[in-house]
């Protein structure tokens, strides 16, 4: 079973991006789940939405405690919450961000992976300039890294469920797939 | 067809292929998606329904229970203090014999505030003459809803169907979608043998003398002892037509089991994962789902517990100043005209409004009841604070 | 009463909580002390039109896009709809209980609509007896005599209007300016009454044409002169160039004759005449003015004029008289006014002006022209049959010669063209009773509308649905149910070319559109009348109420209706009336 979490601000798409990432591993025949953080949710507040991934049915339902992977939306959630927590060993962490790698002093135990995503939706008008919605381009970019699922699976999830501007989406996340810094 | 869905939007999905007639319900977290879904496709036609936009919970129920004397499929769906602001008219409901099918969301009462998972409150109307089926996952949560209705509909009695806030409502997971025409095999439209009628004006609900109530109490009871037949039934019909059956309850390793668990919701879920790492091991565990609270299926259930040495009820519920509630019907249920049960029952409470439930906390659970030869407390409170 | 079901075992029972019996048997209605009836009532703008209009009748069918049937339901009862949707002072306005809601009806303007509508439709249909062999002189061709003709003519005489004039129409033809009322409306609504059969023979004047003594060997006569002459100030200098009376004015200006008018023009006087006059006279390219002896509120004018009459820039002054008028070389140069002050209330309960001792002053002018009031012109009439400046009738229009009838401005009554319609109205239906040799007293009673003296020709003719009618009870707006209207502006129709300067006489008011005018008869409360919205039957607890089989209005099944009076309180309009049992 794989594990994954993903941070991000209310509004921002991080509980859509955690539903598009179990599509994409769905249209490849896993079992999955993906839920929200259970509670309220406020506009610009830290959330955090999950998904499991699976050959069997999942049984499970409690919380994840210990994630395989992250997906970080917004880079000043690093100085603001955990986001490490509970993380795996060899586990990757990817990050929305214009900095390199390395520049994550304080993630220097894990697999840190970076890709602007902000700019990528910008350019692709998703969302506003000064607030891009970012979490179809990240997905491209986890694809990637990871290996675990094939960006035509991402692709297919985007287009399929982004209600609005599927095709502006699937280009971001194609783009960020090509472009991510591993 | 295979979707993706949350569990609310199940309950919406299965609503529709029900081709239910009339919605009135009031919006609250966590049932939320279940009304918006339900809303959006009568807005745009996809559902042939009135969808009733009232001020209350208890609105809600009255415009079910009037639409459906008239001879409409009526839904409704609620949660925790808006299902308790119900409660007047649940008893109504069932007393005019209607079969309207109410969705709750399984949520914590308050205060204090809290809009996580839990099942008192939906336990808590065990004595309003409705049938409680409880739901595993998000699959389960569609096709309850529209077993629901045909149950309903051959008992004139109405039916609450429960899913855990969140863990189900708010959970995306893979669910498959019957077609239309099974669905429409399935479930033929609601022709009910009374209704209200201008042209045919009979009163209805009026005012019954005790020379009459008494009989009229005694012939609900005998409908409701009928239920779990014609449940079995139905989940049978349902597997033959849809290709997935169910029953008022389920067994899970329980022939040779040395210990039972007992639970409902998605405590089943999580349980079954246990049973399956202890059995891995050896262990003789096993498991028996509670789909149907009301009527309790006793018959059923001493069939399955009677022999079996140790049983485990766990409780996501309380009943202050008594215990979990399905342990107190599980000890009801085993001492009976043909017998009583010699088992160790142990009753657990567990993650009252929200607390996470993990693997860990029911195998915590498993180890003490195989452990200890009885419980050392009537009630065993899991993973408190101390 | 029903029969009794006994259950002897739970097996016996219904499944749930219901008679096994049909609850019909139930009759409840013998509960019932107080009965409710449907009552249609009058519309307080019915009551307050002299010509009796079904307004909301006609807003009902306005409403629902029947316009063939609304100018129907208007020519019930009158016969000018085309001209009165341009020229009626339209009380009904003032009384509509819209204007307590909201802003009133614009009940003028749907008029103006509808009565456009039907400019081609003829009024054959509306002939409601067989021919007779009684002849009815008619002397004067307005309003009065046109519609005393139209309504006797429905009754089956034969009519012949009498007209002094080269054309008919009287004050409609030579009073009202073009720019009110266009004179091919006007010309399209009277062809229409020659068509149906009513006999106009102009230029015909009494005691030289025909005598008097001749007229009176008519089966009947109806004197519908109007009233000519301008009334005199009686100041020196009145008889100078220059100095023109407002009707003589008006008529020339309306047969196409050239009035000469120099550049300052003074306008004497505060009513209709005036108002008409100053606008002309603006129009001709003068700067024309208003003197007046009181205030602005007391002005007589309809207030639409007045204001329209401010919108084009005219000025007026108040509180002053003229006491001279002077000359040079036999022309009008200069006119001298005095100041006045309102002192108390004379007989109309305006207040009187009193001169300002020492506040004389002088204005330059080139021409007066005096609007403070006309008189009727009686040289044929016999001066038993006047009195003060009037022709005496009994409120049948019946002179003391009694088949010899008077009405419109010549009696004693308000002069406008409303009233003069009324007055022609009642007056026809006089005569009948007359010719018929029945009391017209003993009809009051049946074809009153209201308590203002208005009478129903389609309560006087039995042209009713059959509906049950409480003609006597106006609905007031306390009777109205608010709850079922929501607050909607007044649709107002535009005017066009009012701007100071103005030099052409096209009509001022513009018309409504379709959607416009069903719009603002929606607005319509429709008080007193049922226009089927359905509430009694939404609401009656015992399902007694239904549409009727022809799907016109109710019946009240009253085995079954218990008296509650729930559909009485819900009715939006006071259609419906409780009333007691057995009484």
């Amino acid at each position: 079973m794989i594990e994954i979490r993903i941070h991000g601000r209310g509004g921002q798409g991080a509980v859509i991006a955690s539903k598009l990432l179990a599509m994409a591993f769905f249209k490849e025949g896993k079992f999955v789940q993906s839920f929200p953080t259970f509670g309220v949710e406020r506009r610009g507040a830290p959330v955090a939405a999950f998904v499991r991934i699976d050959d069997k049915q999942i049984l499970v339902r409690s919380q994840i405690y210990e994630p395989d992977h992250i997906i970080v939306l917004d880079p000043t959630l690093i100085d603001a919450v955990d986001v490490t927590q509970g993380l795996k060993p060899g586990g990757w962490i990817l990050i929305n961000s214009t900095q390199k790698p390395e520049e994550f002093g304080n993630l220097k135990k894990f697999k840190v992976s970076v890709v602007d995503a902000s700019d990528i939706a910008a350019r692709h008008r998703l969302g506003s300039k000064s607030h891009p919605i970012v979490n179809t381009a990240i997905l491209g970019a986890f694809a990637k890294i990871t290996g675990l699922v094939k960006i035509d699976s991402v692709l297919a999830a985007v287009g399929e469920e982004v209600p609005v501007h599927p095709e502006e989406n699937m280009k971001a996340s194609k783009e960020a797939y090509e472009s991510v810094v591993v | 067809m295979k979707k993706v869905l949350m569990g609310n939007h199940a309950v919406s999905y299965g609503a529709r292929l029900a081709r239910v007639e009339v919605i009135a319900a009031y919006p609250i977290t966590p049932q939320t998606q279940i009304v918006e879904e339900l809303s959006e496709l009568c807005a745009n036609g996809e559902l042939d329904a009135k969808f009733i936009k009232v001020e209350s919970e208890h609105s809600a129920m009255a415009s079910c229970m009037g639409s459906s004397a008239a001879g409409a499929r009526a839904f409704t769906a609620t949660s925790s203090q808006g299902l308790a602001l119900m409660h007047e008219l649940l008893h109504f409901a069932s007393g005019s014999r209607l079969p309207i099918v109410l969705a709750n969301v399984n949520r914590a009462m308050g205060p204090g505030w809290n809009i996580w998972t839990e099942q008192t409150d939906s336990l808590a109307q065990r004595d309003t003459g409705w049938l409680q089926f409880y739901c595993e996952n998000n699959q389960e949560v569609l096709d309850t809803v529209i077993q629901s209705f045909k149950i309903a509909e051959q008992l004139a009695l109405p039916v609450m169907m429960v899913l855990d806030a969140f863990i189900l409502s708010h959970t995306y997971e893979i669910v498959d979608v019957p077609e239309r025409e099974l669905i429409d095999k399935f479930l033929p439209p609601y022709m009910p043998e009374f209704k209200m009628d201008v042209d045919d004006p009979h009163a209805f609900g009026a005012l019954v003398t005790p020379d009459n109530y008494y009989e009229i109490r005694y012939k609900m009871q005998k409908s409701m002892e009928k239920a779990p037949q014609i449940v079995t039934q139905t989940g049978v019909e349902y597997g033959e037509i849809v290709g997935r059956s169910y029953d008022v309850l389920e067994t899970y390793f329980c022939d040779d089991a040395e210990l039972v668990l007992v639970a409902a919701g998605t405590l089943v879920s999580n349980s079954r994962a246990v049973v399956q790492e202890y059995r891995s091991k050896g262990i003789k565990l096993g498991l028996l789902k509670i789909r149907m609270f009301r009527p309790f299926p006793t018959e059923q259930v001493r069939k399955i517990l009677l022999h079996i040495p140790k049983i485990a009820v766990i409780d996501r519920n309380i009943s202050f100043g008594a215990s979990g509630i399905f342990f107190q019907e599980l000890k009801a249920a085993l001492y009976g005209r043909d017998g009583v049960s010699e088992a160790r029952i142990f009753g657990f409470i567990i993650g009252l409004g929200g607390r996470d439930v993990r693997l860990q906390d029911i195998a915590e659970i498993v180890d003490y009841a195989l452990e200890e030869e009885k419980p050392k407390e009537d009630i065993i409170w899991m993973g408190l604070k101390r | 009463m029903s029969k009794v079901i006994k259950f002897n075992k739970e097996s016996d029972l219904p499944p749930l909580v219901m008679s096994l019996g049909t609850t019909l048997v139930n009759k409840t209605g013998s509960w019932r002390y107080l009965r409710p009836v449907y009552q249609d009532k009058t519309a307080p703008c019915i009551e307050a039109c002299p010509a009796s209009e079904d307004i909301q009748q006609y807003m009902y069918l306005v409403a629902k896009g029947e316009f063939d049937k609304a100018w129907e339901t208007l020519v019930a009862e009158n016969p000018f709809p085309a001209v009165c949707g341009r020229v009626c002072y339209h009380p009904c306005e003032l009384s509509c209980n819209r204007g307590e809601f909201d802003q009133p009806l614009a009940i003028n303007a749907v008029e103006r609509f509808i009565g456009d509508h039907g400019l081609e439709r003829s009024l054959e249909p509306f002939k409601i007896a067989a021919d007779r062999k009684e002849k009815v002189a008619i002397v004067g061709s307005g309003p009065a005599g046109l519609t005393c003709a139209y309504n006797l003519r429905r009754l089956g005489f034969k009519v012949v209007v009498l007209e002094k004039n080269e054309k008919p129409g009287g004050v409609l033809q030579f009073g009202i300016p073009e720019y009110r009322l266009p004179k091919d409306i006007l010309a399209k609504e009277i062809s229409r009454l020659e068509d149906f059969g009513i006999e106009i023979k102009t230029g015909v004047e009494i005691g030289k044409d025909v005598s008097w003594a001749a007229l009176l060997k008519y089966d009947a006569v109806f004197l519908a002169l109007g009233v000519h002459r301008s009334r005199a100030m009686d100041v020196p200098g009145e008889e100078l160039d220059g100095v023109i009376s407002g009707l003589e004015f008006l008529s020339q200006i309306a047969r196409g004759e050239k009035v000469a008018l120099g550049q300052n023009v003074a306008v004497i006087g505060g009513g209709n005449t005036a108002m008409d006059a100053v606008r002309t006279a603006l129009r001709l390219g003068s700067k024309a003015k208003i003197y007046y002896r009181r205030t602005r509120a007391e002005m007589p004018a309809i207030r639409d004029e007045i204001e329209e009459a401010e919108r084009e820039g005219i000025e007026m002054e108040f509180l002053v008289t003229p006491v001279r008028i002077s000359g040079e070389n036999g022309r009008v140069k200069e006119m001298t006014l005095q100041k006045m002050e309102l002192g108390a209330p004379d007989e109309s309960g305006r207040r009187r002006p009193v001169p300002v001792a020492g506040s004389e002053y002088t204005v330059t002018i080139d021409n007066v022209i005096t609007a403070i009031g006309e008189m009727g012109d009686f040289n044929f009439i016999p001066e038993d049959m006047l009195e003060w400046g009037t022709v005496k009738t009994n409120h049948f229009g019946q002179t003391n010669i009694e088949h010899v009838f008077a009405g419109g401005d010549i009696i004693e009554q308000p002069h406008t063209v409303v009233h003069a319609i009324g007055s022609g109205k009642r007056t026809a239906m006089a005569i009948q009773a007359y010719l018929d040799h029945v009391d017209p007293e003993t009809l009051v009673d049946k074809i009153s509308v209201g308590f203002k003296g208005g009478f129903s020709f389609e309560r006087f003719n039995d042209g009713q649905t059959g509906d049950p009618v409480d003609n006597h009870q106006v609905v007031h707006y306390e009777q109205i149910n608010k709850n079922y209207f929501t607050e909607k502006p007044r649709n107002e129709a535009d005017e066009q070319e009012i701007s100071a300067g103005i030099t052409t006489f096209r009509e001022v008011k513009t018309t409504f559109d379709a959607q416009t005018v069903i719009g603002e008869a929606l607005r319509c409360f429709n008080c007193g009348v049922c226009n089927m919205c359905d509430n009694c039957v939404i609401f009656c607890p015992d399902v007694a109420i239904k549409r009727r089989e022809d799907d016109y209005r109710y019946e009240i099944d009253y085995d079954y209706c218990k008296g509650c009076g729930i559909c009485v309180v819900e009715c939006p309009r006071n259609a419906l009336s409780l009333i007691p049992e057995g009484k």
